[in-house]
């Protein structure tokens, strides 16, 4: 039977393989290639977005799971290029990206915990962020996530 | 997506280029300029028709920064803004040697040996200066004026004395003319002192793409019509396919064949190329990915039993005692001077394999024709990722039209062919476009790792506590020549390098500053040892130490000179920086190490804080380095900030394992990596000016004395002296 979700407000369906997990079909099936597969078994977080508000990594999250679900992903994240969210004109601002592979990984799981966390310590930070980034930004991350919180805070 | 869409995609960060072109153009004209692309002035310098300014850069960036630091260069000669602009990779500009091969030409089109700015410096700028000049001329002859009247700012060439002006899109055209007159390299680069560019601080130039999610990366690419491969890669070092079943495979929904891939080469005792295996091809990746878990498949590991951590590790370790070394280098009378010394201090050191890691899995997409071949792909080396292709399959390099990408770092191993070879090889097999994706166990399991060496140092001190003689033996599965000839040999006049490999299995690569990595930790170690044995002040000592010459040829690559001033200024602004030496309350303490890594020198200090016996955060690093002249200081910083956690994190957790022949380490569950709960909150990086006026190299520069100041913070710290690694197991 067939599956309905919406990613970024759109709606789909879906009636291939339940087991395949969510990542692969942002990736392969709707075009959406900015969420990332760094290790297919939820330990690096580079396919995190956003299921119901909160944050999940996408490879960890099959797809006969989903009905009904609401998904956003890095590129549902702002209205548009013109017009980013805090947390991505905070990676800007703080030159964040290296490679920048992880980074769109990284924006999500930050604007999820933002939400709960609106004000982080450095220890909610070292709690609430656990992705992964190889080029180890994460000097500069820490950095980020403090100053869209402000930036947040302000508006 | 439709096919626009799809070429849009295909456009969005990938560099197209065929060799034939290249070698055809005229060197201010590309033959791929066509109407919808607007036209090129120079390699560097693409003008659309709307008028828009792409600037084309010659090295492919893996977050190293390349892409920017060269777009500075040429900004800076056409007088634009990184802001204004667009930044692209430029095609492959190479050449086919003698031997068939592909090679660079007029650019370096590489990312490794922390070189690569300095390859390009001259040449990028030049040839940016050139396309002004020809701009400039251009506007001159349309207007009957001197040249020398007009300037090109922010993408128009101004008439100074009227303000008139005309936009660079206007003048393409006039340029195709005037190249016997304008000559190329006649004009030379703006002077230091002139740079409003570089030398400043500038962002990623893809930043935005890459917060927005755009399919930058070469994992990301698509081209119509293709299919997908999933391998089954031997999960042995060396091994074969005894048999196989994909019965069970074969009945996935959207399996369209499963083929077998030959190990290369064929002789199972010469080191791998590309791993014996089976793919299975698919419509969709998915299905590939599911089908090739279901096979079936009989190895042969026997080869490979004695490739393991635990045994390779104690045949280095016996060698050190028994075996029979090669002299690297040598002088004075090392016996005599250890019978004269007042005090000797040895020590031995080990490491084990590290892994890449590269956060993108690597994935290439290959169409192979009878006698042609297109590659997309993210790799290191532009003319390497052509050659692979040659060499998996015959096709000429001059027959090889290559896309390149953005890599999800690179750190050496995507220098490597293996991942393009398989494409080529499968779309041969099949008459298919084919992508092969790699899964993270594949890109461990497959890995050209950093090499596993045991050491012994050596040094013979005399009453005053200076080093008389010193002596490094290094055992490993490597050569690991390069640490038994570094410094302090030679600086201390009395001195012998040994070294030996072991017979071994094991695919070592290029791993971010390969050899020097661990060379500086083992001996920047071993040098705060002896000021330890000897009771001396451990800055002190190495102030001594790198004053006792001004300057030496140094005997590993590049061969450069180093001028021990400047690893005495490095040394002198961390520890300044950060107070070393200053009071430090229980459980905590400082390190402070320098080290050269092929063409630059970098000093750390670090601090950490115990965590009961066996744990450690590390607080603060201080770092100053000197890279030469800092096309981008903001870059720069990042490197060294990168390089740092890179040597935190492979010090503390770095240990890729092999259990006779089985790499059993091939995730991040078993293979950890360091996470923003670990990484110091304070970083305090300084660029250290000697008012240089070229750049040398970033990329890999801090990261081999951020290992000994971490162990020597440790040792402050705790009092344990870590001589085995990874730290988290030795503590
Ligand atoms: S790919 Fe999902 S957590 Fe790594
Ligand atoms: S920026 Fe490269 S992995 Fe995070």
């Amino acid at each position: 039977m067939a599956i309905s979700f919406t990613i970024n407000g759109v709606g789909r369906t879906f009636d291939g393989d339940e087991e395949m997990p969510l990542l692969w079909h942002l990736r392969e099936e709707a075009g959406l290639k900015g969420t990332k597969f760094g290790c297919g078994i939820g330990q690096c977080g580079a396919c995190t977005v956003h299921l119901d508000g909160d944050a999940v990594r996408s490879c960890s999250v099959p797809m006969g799971s989903l009905a009904g679900a609401s998904i956003t992903t890095i590129e549902g994240l702002a209205d548009s290029d013109d017009n980013l969210h805090p947390v991505q004109e905070a990676w800007l601002e703080e030159d964040v990206p290296q490679c920048g592979y992880c980074q769109a990984g990284q924006i999500m799981a930050t604007v999820a915990f933002l939400k709960d966390t609106p004000n982080p310590t450095d220890e909610d930070i070292n709690a609430g962020i656990t992705n992964l980034c190889r080029c180890g930004t994460y000097f500069r991350i820490r950095k980020a996530i403090k100053r869209a919180a402000e930036s947040m805070a302000a508006t | 997506m439709n096919s626009l869409s799809r070429r849009l995609f295909l456009k969005s960060s990938a560099a197209t280029a065929t060799l034939a072109i290249a070698l055809s153009s005229t060197p201010f004209v590309l033959a791929q300029d066509d109407e919808a692309e607007g036209g090129h002035v120079t390699p560097c310098l693409r003008i659309g028709t709307d008028g828009r300014i792409t600037l084309c850069v010659p090295i492919p960036d893996m977050g190293q920064g390349m892409e920017t630091t060269a777009a500075q260069m040429i900004a800076e000669e056409l007088n634009v803004r990184l802001e204004d602009v667009d930044v692209e990779l430029m095609p492959f500009l190479g050449r086919v040697n003698d031997e068939g091969r592909a090679v660079f030409g007029r650019f370096y089109q590489g990312g490794g040996g922390s070189g690569s700015t300095m390859r390009i410096w001259t040449e990028v700028r030049r040839t940016a200066a050139y396309a002004r000049t020809l701009l400039l001329e251009a506007a001159a002859r349309q207007w009957q004026v001197p040249r020398s009247t007009l300037t090109a700012v922010n993408g128009e060439v101004i008439e100074t004395a009227t303000g008139r002006a005309l936009p660079y899109s206007e003048l393409i055209e006039g340029t195709r003319f005037i190249g016997d007159e304008v000559k190329e390299n006649s004009v030379d680069p703006k002077p230091v002192d002139r740079h409003a560019v570089i030398g400043k601080d500038a962002r990623n130039v893809h930043g935005k793409a890459i917060v927005t999610g755009k399919p930058i990366f070469g994992i990301d690419a698509e081209v119509p019509d293709m299919v997908h491969a999933a391998i089954r890669r031997c999960p042995h070092l060396n091994g074969s396919v005894q048999r196989f079943d994909d019965s069970a495979a074969r009945q996935v929904a959207g399996v369209l064949d499963v083929v077998e891939m030959q190990r290369i080469p064929e002789d199972l005792s010469t080191y791998r190329t590309v791993a014996a295996g089976v793919a299975v091809i698919a419509r969709d990746l998915w299905s590939a990915k599911k089908a090739a878990a279901l096979l079936e498949i009989e190895w042969d590991g026997s080869v490979s039993q004695e490739d393991d951590t635990d045994l390779l590790r104690q045949k280095c370790l016996n060698a050190l005692d028994d075996g029979e070394f090669n002299t690297s280098i040598e002088g004075g009378d090392l016996d005599a001077a250890f019978d004269a010394a007042a005090q000797t201090v040895e020590a031995t050191y080990f490491h084990p394999h590290w892994a890449h890691t590269c956060i993108e899995p690597h994935s290439c997409i290959a169409r192979v024709t009878d006698d042609a071949a297109e590659i997309w792909v993210a790799h290191q080396f532009m003319d390497a990722a052509i050659n692979g292709v040659t060499n998996a399959v015959g096709i000429s390099p001059d027959k090889v039209t290559a896309h390149y990408y953005r890599m999800g770092t690179g750190f050496g191993r995507k220098f490597e062919e293996d991942y393009v070879m398989e494409a080529a090889i499968l779309s041969k097999a099949t008459g298919q476009t084919v992508k092969v994706t790699w899964s993270r166990e594949d890109e461990m399991e497959q890995d050209y790792v950093n090499s596993l060496v045991a050491y012994r140092v050596r040094a013979a001190v005399d009453s005053d506590g200076d080093i008389t003689a010193w002596h490094m033996k290094a055992a490993g599965d490597t050569v690991p020549a390069i640490v038994t000839r570094e410094y302090p040999a030679r600086l201390v006049d009395t001195y012998k390098g040994e070294f030996l490999q072991v017979p071994n299995g094991v695919s070592r690569g290029a791993w971010r500053g390969p050899h020097h990595n661990v060379a500086g930790w083992v001996i920047q170690s071993f040098l705060d040892e002896v000021a330890a044995e000897t009771g001396q002040d451990r800055l002190e000592a190495l102030l001594k130490l790198y004053g006792r010459k001004e300057s030496l040829k140094s005997v590993n690559w590049p061969y450069r000179d180093t001028f021990f001033e400047r690893y005495r200024a490095v040394l002198e602004k961390a520890a300044s920086e950060a107070d070393f030496g200053k009071q430090m309350s229980v459980g905590r303490g400082q390190g402070i190490a320098v080290h050269h890594t092929f063409v630059s020198v970098c000093a750390h200090v670090v601090e950490v804080e115990m965590i009961g016996q066996n744990d450690y955060r590390v607080r603060k690093v201080t770092s100053a380095i000197d890279c030469g002249l800092a096309v981008n200081p903001l870059g720069v910083r990042a490197q060294v900030e990168s390089g740092i956690m890179d040597g935190l994190c492979a010090a503390k957790y770095g240990k890729w394992i092999l259990d006779k022949g089985l790499v059993t380490s091939n995730n991040f569950d078993t293979y950890r990596k360091m996470r923003i709960d670990e990484a110091p909150t304070d970083v305090d990086v300084h660029i250290v000016d000697f008012g240089d006026a070229e750049p040398r190299g970033t990329g890999e520069v801090s990261l081999p004395p951020v290992i000994p100041a971490l162990t020597n913070a440790i040792f402050a710290a705790s009092g344990k002296r870590i001589r085995s690694l990874p730290i988290s197991e030795n503590l």
